[in-house]
């Protein structure tokens, strides 16, 4: 009677072709690690849940958002796990994805007949960059409507249609209801929507053509009729090849496994992100982006101004298009990493890159800011009364905004005090801040800083000359 | 020409006509905020002129419209720069690097931008970080003793 109703079942709703083809299918046999693909599956479900039900209590209007976000946070039940476990699947399925692209890019996943594969992933790339900032940006604190406002900017950029662009993004001249309302559609409706379509297709086409197999990374492959008689015979292969479900499923589930400890680990141990403050133009902030795009933060940090504009909205651009060209231009027969020193050192070098900027990020040196404390002196040193003077004037006149002295202080925009080129003498250093040479980012204090201020100020700068590098 | 070919043509032509219909009207709506022509002047007052002291800098706030849909996002903050009687500017407090909001330190007399290391000197000049230029000015001027600026005086991100 069961089987009876599991065979009407099967029959009427079109199972069958589901089975043979996808789950009941010869696979070569992969290592667990090829799993990041299948992760990033579970993490969009998850994203999708979540969101589903974070929508329900979210208001789009200006007046509310930051309020039904903090409801939702607060009040509602469990409302906290679905808002961390949203957050921390996000930032997770950013980082996975970064490792799948450098997974594909080392083991040459892109080749043929693989190309539309990689292509479609590069769309899903994009769309998951851009969606998981629209994300943040819904929670109308100060770190997502200053995120908007660096996008609008970067948009404003853009040579002829930048202002165009943020008109279209704002919806109009200004932020106003409209706006918000804008990306709470995009980030709920479009973007999940061409998610959903294009990870169906992407999905779609690694059951047609596989995923690069151990036989191909051990030999070069010229043609595609070539690859595609060598993936058959490992999939058909008794010892290389096994079936997908639940064999090859089973085995490659580690990384879904790790993924999903991980969010609801982060969600319970950490808990959703807190709220700053509400966005409000008229107060101070130092609003940051959200970890995962810190490390190009740092790389528009670094930038020369004359560059750094084109750069903000070319980079991506440039780098969709080298992404979309990578398949045609790389035609080399191998797809190991061992054989392909040049991909294995981009992926090596980008990796770094993105660890270090995001460090250098998390530091900001290049950040002035008012500071409200006087420097530190070495222990044990007593200064002379006119330079201990000039050490406490340095928050009033602002010159520990920029310097830092012996190591302590956290901007470095100017040089440390203690660390200078060479020894300054008591005139050289009145001339230097009353005048400073063209080119130094330093403001004239003429007739800001006078008579005996400028005289203590200078007194304890040529003192703090002589510290040690380090105060300990 | 092959009955079925014709046939297909229609079908084809007449979808197309299906999705013209529905999806132009669809897509110069959601396109509309940019088709629209350039932005008037927009002239909005931030306070009395004596309530900005001459030397110094001080922050004036544009109250946004919110009786009207769409509605403004509340109010914004400017910089108005009184150097002497006469000599009034009004920065925004937009970093002109990515618009991150710039906060002013009367100790250094600098614009310091939280973000990527803009830094700016008092008269609007960058003297540090990736920023492309000075800080955007308003056009404003002064009516019965009411300063007021003109929004659309500088870019719609700023």
């Amino acid at each position: 009677m069961l089987s009876k109703m599991l065979r009407w079942v099967v029959d009427r709703f079109g199972l069958g072709p589901i089975w043979d083809n996808v789950l009941d299918r010869q696979v070569p046999k992969d290592p667990w690690y090829h799993g990041d693909g299948m992760a990033l599956l579970v993490l969009l479900t998850m994203l999708v849940v979540t969101g589903i039900v974070l929508a329900l209590g979210y208001c789009p209007a200006i007046d509310e958002a930051y309020q039904s976000v903090e409801y939702i946070t607060h009040a509602q039940t469990l409302g906290w796990f679905v808002r961390g476990l949203h957050y921390w699947s996000a930032g997770l399925m950013v980082v996975m994805l970064f490792l799948h692209f450098c997974r594909q890019v080392l083991l040459g996943g892109y080749k043929a007949p693989r190309e539309a594969t990689w292509l479609v992933g590069v769309f899903l790339l994009f769309i998951v960059l851009t969606t998981s900032l629209l994300g943040y940006v819904l929670r109308w604190d100060e770190r997502g409507y200053y995120g908007l406002r660096v996008v609008l900017s970067a948009f404003q950029n853009v040579p002829y249609v930048g202002d165009r662009m943020v008109l279209l993004a704002q919806g109009g001249p200004e932020i106003t209801s409209l706006t918000l309302t804008r990306v709470f559609a995009t980030h709920v409706v479009l973007v999940p929507l061409l998610l959903l379509l294009l990870v169906g297709y992407h999905v779609y086409l690694v059951i047609l053509h596989g995923t690069t197999t151990m036989g191909e990374r051990k030999e070069p492959i010229d043609t595609v009729e070539e690859q595609r008689e060598l993936y058959h015979e490992q999939a058909e292969h008794p010892v290389k090849g096994e079936v997908f479900f639940p064999t090859a499923v089973i085995k490659i589930s580690p990384w879904s496994l790790i993924v999903v400890t991980l969010a609801v680990g982060l969600t319970l141990a950490v808990g959703p992100p807190e709220l700053m403050q509400p966005a409000n133009e008229t107060a101070a902030t130092t609003a940051s982006e959200e970890w995962w795009f810190a490390w190009y933060s740092a790389l528009i940090a670094l930038l020369p101004p004359a560059v750094a504009p084109t750069f903000q909205w070319l980079f991506p651009v440039a780098l969709f298009v080298l992404l979309i060209l990578l398949p045609f231009v790389d035609r080399s027969p191998h797809r190991g990493w061992r054989k392909r020193p040049l991909a294995t050192t981009l992926v090596i070098v980008l990796i770094l890159a993105i660890l270090g900027l995001s460090w250098l990020r998390h530091r900001s040196p290049w950040t002035g800011w008012p500071a409200a404390e006087a420097p530190s002196v070495p222990r044990g040193v007593i200064l002379a009364a006119d330079a201990e003077q000039g050490r406490l004037l340095f928050p009033k006149y602002g010159c520990s905004s920029c310097h830092a002295v012996a190591g302590l202080g956290r901007s470095q925009v100017g040089p440390d005090l203690a660390r200078m080129d060479h020894m300054y003498s008591q005139a050289e250093l009145r001339e230097y801040v009353l005048h400073p040479p063209a080119g130094v980012a330093m403001p004239s204090y003429a007739g800001h800083l006078e008579g005996n201020d400028l005289e203590r100020v200078v007194a304890f700068v040529l003192v703090a000359q002589t510290f040690p590098r380090n105060i300990e | 020409m092959r009955r079925r070919t014709l046939l297909g043509l229609l079908v084809s032509g007449a979808s197309l006509l299906v999705a013209g219909v529905v999806g132009i009207p669809a897509v110069i709506t959601g396109l509309s905020p940019a088709l629209r022509p350039p932005r008037q002047e927009t002239w909005r007052s931030i306070g009395r002129l004596s309530d900005f002291p001459t030397g110094a800098v001080g922050m004036g706030i544009v109250v946004g419209d919110t009786t009207v849909w769409p509605r403004s996002f509340r109010s914004q903050a400017v910089f108005v720069s009184r150097q002497t009687d006469d000599d009034v500017v009004v920065f925004s407090r937009s970093c002109t690097d990515l618009g991150c909001p710039l906060t002013y330190d009367p100790g250094s007399t600098c614009f310091f931008c939280p973000c990527h290391g803009g830094i700016f000197a008092q008269d609007g000049t960058r003297l540090a970080g990736p920023p492309k230029g000075p800080m955007y000015r308003y056009a404003h001027r002064i009516r019965d003793g009411v300063l007021q600026i003109d929004l659309s005086s500088i870019p719609p991100s700023a």
